[in-house]
């Protein structure tokens, strides 16, 4: 389980993370969302041990986050993948890098899980298409068995229809093999369908953690009911006549 | 006057990227072209752009992104000065305040650069560049993709505000059906370079008729939520 327990981080003289707590157990999904600059990647970067925490502490398990080989899955596909290597070469890398060899069932399952034909692997990243790319990123992010995977912005370089597809994807996937997954999105309407609960940051705090539905269908704070409206305006979210 | 055109089309390297097209939009028409990525709907904005100007009719294009339509080097005064200049208008103060002020933009520093101000605002100041003349026909690219949701909302409704006493036409073209369902009156659908589909967005919504428009209308929202 993971566990983070009042965590700030501090740049500068500001804190752009003050006293954030949560949970999260494998299995579940907790959608992190907030408006831009409000934390949201700071966040993935100290549970990571990418940013070093002013206080509070980061673990899985009650051991050290990276202890349990957590996977990042990026926002940017294209710029995810080194671009001179094939995409086969560029997933068996958290492989390589423990020295494990690759199980070919559990590639093939994978494989099949996120729609990805074999031949494509032997391709470079920009001879793909972008929604294939993520694809390839969230296999990457899947190979090693991780119990935990982040999700910084997975869907948003992707086209309206290609999003709602991959994010059932993700779902299944997730369904098989129990990982817990904190996926962070401003897309408000992503994680109401998908996570199981929602904490919503701002200017560094958490203001909001809640089941799913009790966000979207009582937001709590006046940001949170911005944020839903928002999602109504935009049409991520629709009124059922 | 109506926007009336016909034959438009487009190939690139042999391949047909738009058949021969006609569309017809009327003053104050809010229409939304919406089809999958490659399905060329940005060809048809573009090719539907240059014809009209060809003719003589005034269209102003607002792209994706704000990083499309500014110059990083250059003041937003010099940008705005620009804008007036290409279309032949002396700088009118009163003219610029009134657009900035509905936009809400009045804060913006003109002296900065395009970075000196928030991705939001740019994206309001290329909107507000794109009506100093309030034009016949308004193309939209994709507007709000590169916005925070919130940000995103606000613009739209600034703009929606805004156009809603003016004869200016709106083309929103975009991939997401949500979006477009909310902010236009009729709905175009793209499929491999042809419209397929063309209607009022209520009965677009309730019977889709086309494959392309069935699957656009079961993607359309994350959650059908009953509140």
């Amino acid at each position: 389980m993971l566990k983070v327990d009042t965590v700030s981080v501090r740049r500068g003289a500001a804190l752009t993370l003050q006293d954030v707590s949560l949970s999260l157990a494998p299995g579940r999904t907790l959608a992190v969302v907030g408006e831009s600059g409000a934390g949201k990647s700071t966040l993935i970067g100290a549970i990571l041990g990418l940013v070093r925490c002013a206080s509070g502490q980061v673990s899985w398990a009650g051991r050290p986050v990276s202890d349990c080989r957590p996977a990042l899955v990026m926002q940017e596909p294209r710029s995810a993948f080194n671009p001179g290597m094939s995409l086969s070469r560029s997933v068996m890398e958290p492989l390589v890098a423990r020295r494990l060899s690759a199980d070919p069932d559990r590639l093939d399952r994978l494989c099949r899980g996120l729609e990805i034909p074999p031949d494509l692997l032997e391709r470079r990243p920009t001879q793909v298409s972008i929604g294939q790319v993520q694809r390839v990123g969230i296999l990457r992010a899947l190979i090693a068995t991780p119990p935990l995977v982040l999700f910084d912005e997975p869907l948003s370089a992707l086209d309206a229809v290609t999003q709602k597809h991959t994010a059932r994807l993700i779902a299944d996937l997730q369904a098989q093999e129990g990982f817990a997954a904190l996926i962070v999105t401003h897309d408000l309407g992503y994680a109401a369908a998908y996570a199981d609960d929602i904490a919503m940051l701002r200017a560094g705090r958490i203001e909001e953690l809640t089941a799913a539905q009790t966000f979207v269908e009582a937001p709590q704070t006046a940001y949170g009911r911005t944020l839903r409206d928002a999602a109504f305006a935009l049409g991520a979210l629709g009124r059922a006549a | 006057m109506t926007i009336s055109v016909s034959g438009l089309s487009a190939s690139r390297s042999g391949r047909v990227i738009l058949y021969p097209t006609a569309v017809d939009i009327r003053p104050s028409e809010r229409v939304g072209l919406v089809g999958a990525s490659g399905s060329g709907k940005s060809t048809f904005g573009h090719v539907l752009i240059d014809t009209l100007r060809a003719q003589g009719r005034s269209v102003a294009h607002v792209p994706q992104s704000p990083d499309e339509a500014l110059d990083p080097l250059r003041s937003m005064a010099f940008h705005w000065r620009e804008a007036e200049r290409a279309l032949d208008l002396a700088p009118d103060l009163a003219r610029r305040q009134a657009l900035f002020a509905a936009l809400r933009i009045e804060g913006g520093d003109l002296r900065k650069r395009p970075w000196g101000w928030s991705r939001g605002m740019q994206q309001r100041f290329v909107i507000a560049m794109a009506l100093i003349a309030t034009p016949d026909l308004l193309v939209m690219d994709e507007p709000t993709s590169a916005l925070d949701p919130v940000v995103a909302a606000g613009t739209m409704d600034l703009l929606q505000a805004f156009l809603s006493d003016r004869t200016t036409s709106l083309l929103l073209i975009t991939h997401d059906l949500g979006l477009a369902a909310r902010r236009v009156s009729r709905l175009m659908v793209m499929d491999a370079g042809r419209i397929v589909e063309d209607a009022p967005t209520a009965r677009f919504l309730s019977a889709p008729e086309t494959p392309a428009a069935k699957f656009l209308c079961e993607h359309r929202n994350w959650l059908e939520l009953p509140c």
